[in-house]
């Protein structure tokens, strides 16, 4: 059955009414309204539900809800917003880095948490830290470029 | 033009009464910022009738705060066209285009201009919207003159103002002009979707003044998709909506036997199983309700057998054999058609001595569309209207068909439209709004139906598989004399849907195969030409269009075998494609690519292999002539002998489509072709037992990953000029790829590979 839980969601503590076995994706979306972390293959298999948490870039769709404890949960919506974007974010607009953009948000989340740890990555540092997010529509010369893009302009 | 009786008037609306209005929605239409989705019950008696296309309210809303809104009923299905198209408006309209924004789809709101498919958007609902906003801006300015008491002649409208020449200071803006009030004019319209003609007296402007077409306006869509402010229909939320999950057949065609519903009752929120016929789904009020409920019926990853859920199957097996599909095809029913017939093959063959003679097959797999986003939809039927959201890439076509499932009169039904994962032709989008209204009617509640990973990967249309016989003579002199090309091909455009087949009404909506796409363009000129295709049947699964229907396939096939005729010429492949071409455009686009290049002639390949397990490298290349649009590719791959694996370099295109509206978001689309052609090139096949597709996840039909990608695209724009219309660039730089791979491969190991995909352990069993 349904139970209250506090989950810690960019920055903030949020109570939410789920059953604690659920995947994170179903609260996050459905619970909290946030539509960043995007619902593709509910199997870890594809990244398009990435979220950040404690510094990692985590699989929301297979993550049970009670697993999460105090953990501190990063969605796309808590890096930045259209009228003020996030250094990633305006990179991707920059480079023009999404065609239908429904795997980007699993594109920006696996990069945060790359730049995090690795402010300078390579391009081949960036390929393999993507290599299990999927894009259809094609757009990785972009995304790659997006991601260099953001990391050139980091401190 | 003249305007009604009524004038432009009707009830004094802001912007968001217009809309509400005239949509029932209660939505901010922004597109940089689609935040709240609150649905209103559509007014009682409201109509919900598309706009008649020969009034400017159709096309165009102008509101007080000098912003205007574009209403198209072609859609974003992540190509770009929302932008191209408001560049298209705005261009005419002399208004910033940030103050632009564009209603897609909704059939309520929009005019039917056809499906958003086959790369037509621009190139026919483009100068359908040119039209419409020229139209439009005359009508501000003859309202302007009105307004000052002056000769529109004297008027010069710019960012949304317009001036009296000579007098800057006496100016109004557009919004001033319309005071709110809904554009009722007639600006005239004839014939239908793609053909249409809308307000043919509007004077348009000189397209050697384009400032805004032409130029790399940024996506409007982009901020909100890489925040998570945009609203896809996935985020869709109507009030008082259940969440559905079908459950659907093991086998292709099982019959549903049985229902144990034991245990269903136990998961919280949910609410009910619905069962038609072969149609099985749940609903409940959350979202892992209605998930835990179809597991446990049998929606699994790798289900078992047709009893392995609490759900029983019949046990069907009518599906080919997988590595018989192209002997199957061979045998199905169809359509012959001759596409191309010069001279006699027969009595070129006969004849000839002392020459070569070329034979080779050519095979292509199932390949599916991939989306990764699954399909979704949300239906809410009442006895007597239902509103459907969807983001299909045929809105006008898809409420039709839920109208005719439903038995409820068109006019009665709306489709509001929200863009969807990227669908690259047929997927299971149009499905899902079938299986959400069936659930709806069943429930009396609104229901949103997203299909699971398997269920999409399971069911969505796929491209066929095809099969390709070809033959080409090469006289005893190095000339080419002859070419036969045959091939196989399933319909490509099969639109039965799969609900209302389930419920046993398979022919309610949906045709299968209509013989008008062609499958190939043939461009060569041997003296002896027989060039036939077998298309229009149906081969086990269902399919429908996939990125560049068919021509993939059929492009592989004829730039590879002109590839094996160069080398039997003992000729540079580029030099033996331009002496057997007469047309223009296809060698500016050949030599265009070979000057980016840096092409050096010499005969392709068969080089020896260099020491034991050294990668060896390889040059290839191709071009198509798809709709009207010319695209020649070449790429270097490097090939690993030892793993079989390929690796691509550095890539070229050379892209002639006309007139490039957005030439940044032309290459974003370039770019996409190629690399999700490369993909299916080297990695993609639906795989299948006798009962049902096999390929169920990611895992099972792996797609090309980052770590695959080539070194760079470099893309050249040739005839990017006003002598040429818009021809449209969704999907022709898919064509070439099989083939410049194909060639690469020959030109740097001498194998030749005749069937996609190029997994590594093919490539190795070719390589001997």
């Amino acid at each position: 059955m349904p139970q209250n839980t506090t989950l810690n969601i960019n920055g903030k503590d949020q109570a939410v009414s789920v059953e604690p076995d659920s995947m994170l994706i179903y609260a996050l979306r459905n619970n909290l309204g946030l539509h960043g972390p995007r619902f593709g293959c509910g199997l870890g298999e594809c990244g398009a539900c990435t979220v950040v948490i404690d510094g990692e870039a985590i699989r929301s769709c297979i993550t049970p809800v009670s697993t999460i404890g105090t953990s501190k949960i990063t969605t796309l919506e808590g890096l930045g917003t259209v009228d003020n974007p996030h250094p990633l974010q305006k990179a991707f607009i920059q480079e023009q880095a999404a065609q239908c953009g429904y795997c980007i948000n699993g594109m920006i989340m696996a990069a945060k948490a790359l730049l995090d740890h690795t402010p300078h990555p390579s391009r081949d540092d960036i390929k393999e830290a993507l290599d299990g997010n999927l894009c259809r529509c094609g757009t990785h010369m972009r995304i790659v470029r997006a991601i260099e893009r953001a990391a050139s302009q980091a401190e | 033009m003249k305007q009604n009786e009524s004038g432009i008037g009707g009830a004094q609306l802001n912007r968001r009464g217009f809309l509400q209005a005239s949509g029932g929605l209660v939505v901010a239409f922004s597109l940089f910022n689609a935040t709240e989705i609150a649905v209103a019950e559509p007014a009682a008696g409201r109509s919900v009738a598309s706009p008649p296309a020969g009034k400017l309210y159709a096309w165009l809303a102008v509101h007080p705060d000098n912003t205007a809104t574009l209403f198209t009923g072609k859609v974003e299905t992540g190509n770009g066209v929302l932008t191209a198209l408001a560049q298209i408006a705005a261009e005419e309209l002399d208004l910033p285009i940030d103050r632009l924004d564009v209603v897609m789809g909704t059939t309520s709101q929009t005019v039917d201009q056809g499906p958003s498919y086959g790369s037509m958007t621009v190139r026919y609902a483009g100068p359908q919207i040119r039209q419409a906003a020229a139209a439009g801006r005359q009508v501000l300015i003859d309202l302007a003159a009105k307004h000052f008491g002056v000769s529109s002649n004297q008027l010069v409208a710019r960012e949304g103002t317009i001036t009296i020449l000579g007098s800057s200071d006496r100016s109004i803006t557009y919004g001033k002009l319309v005071d709110g009030k809904r554009l009722d004019v007639d600006i005239g319209a004839s014939g239908e979707r793609f053909a249409m003609k809308v307000a043919p007296e509007a004077r348009t402007k000189d397209p050697s003044t384009y400032t805004v077409v032409g130029k790399s306006v940024k996506r409007k869509d982009i901020p909100g998709k890489v925040t998570g402010e945009f609203t896809y229909v996935q985020d869709v939320k109507v009030d008082g909506m259940l969440h559905g999950r079908v459950v659907r057949p093991y086998g292709v065609e099982s019959r549903l036997l049985s229902v144990d519903e034991n245990g269903l009752k136990d998961i919280p929120g949910f609410v009910q199983v619905v069962r038609r016929e072969n149609f099985l789904g749940v609903v409940a009020e959350t979202e892992w309700g209605a998930i835990q409920a179809a597991e446990k019926l049998g929606s699994t990853l790798n289900p078992s057998g047709p009893d392995d859920g609490q759900a029983k199957w019949s046990n069907w097996n009518g599906l080919s054999p997988m590595d018989q599909i192209w002997d199957t095809l061979r045998q199905t029913a169809g359509i012959n058609r001759s596409v191309a017939s010069t001279g006699s093959v027969d009595i070129a063959l006969a004849s000839q001595s002392g020459g070569q003679v070329l034979k080779a097959t050519y095979k292509t797999p199932f390949q599916m569309h991939g989306s990764i986003g699954p399909s979704c939809a949300i239906a809410d039927v009442k006895s007597d209207r239902a509103t459907l959201w969807s983001g299909t890439q045929m809105p006008h076509e898809t409420r039709g068909d839920i109208a005719k499932i439903l038995g409820i009169p068109l006019d009665d039904v709306e489709l509001r439209w929200f863009e969807a994962s990227g669908g690259y032709g047929r997927n299971g989008l149009d499905h899902s709004v079938a299986d959400a209204a069936i659930m709806s009617q069943e429930v009396g509640r609104p229901v949103r139906v997203q299909w699971m990973r398997w269920d999409e990967h399971g069911w969505e249309p796929k491209g066929p598989p095809i099969v390709q016989d070809l033959l080409g003579i090469v006289d005893k002199d190095g000339n080419a004399i002859a070419w036969r090309h045959h091939m196989w091909v399933p319909t490509i455009t099969d639109t039965h849907l799969i609900a209302p087949a389930l419920i046993g009404k398979p022919d309610v909506t949906g045709i299968t195969g209509t013989g008008a796409t062609p499958v190939i363009r043939y461009v060569y000129t041997f003296d002896n030409t027989d060039v036939a295709v077998h298309d229009e049947g149906r081969v086990g699964l269902l399919t429908a269009w996939l990125r560049s229907p068919a021509q993939f396939e059929t492009t592989f096939a004829m730039e590879s075998f002109i590839d094996e005729m160069a080398v039997a010429a003992g000729q540079d492949p580029l030099a033996f494609r331009l002496a057997h071409i007469d047309d223009p455009r296809a060698i500016a686009v050949l030599k265009a690519a070979a000057e980016k290049y840096g092409w050096v002639s010499r005969p392709a390949g068969g080089k020896k292999l260099q020491g034991a397990g050294k990668p060896v490298q390889g040059r290839g290349i191709a071009w198509v002539n798809r709709d009207d649009v010319r695209v020649a590719t070449i790429a270097d791959v490097t090939v690993d002998p030892a793993s079989g694996q390929i690796k691509v370099g550095r890539v070229v295109v050379a892209h002639d489509c006309g007139l490039v509206v957005n030439p940044d978001g032309l290459r974003n689309q370039v770019e996409g072709n190629v690399i999700q052609s490369l993909s299916r090139t080297l990695h993609e096949e639906v795989t299948f037992d006798r009962a049902h597709v096999t390929s169920r996840d990611w895992e099972g039909y792996p797609i090309l990953r980052f770590s695959d990608i080539p070194d760079s695209i470099d893309v050249v724009l040739v005839n990017n000029t006003p002598q040429y219309p818009s021809y449209g660039a969704g999907e022709p730089a898919t064509n070439p790829t099989a083939a410049v791979i194909s060639n690469a491969v020959f030109d740097a190991v001498g194998v030749r590979l005749r069937q996609t995909p190029f997994r590594p352990e093919r490539v190795k069993a070719a390589m001997g």
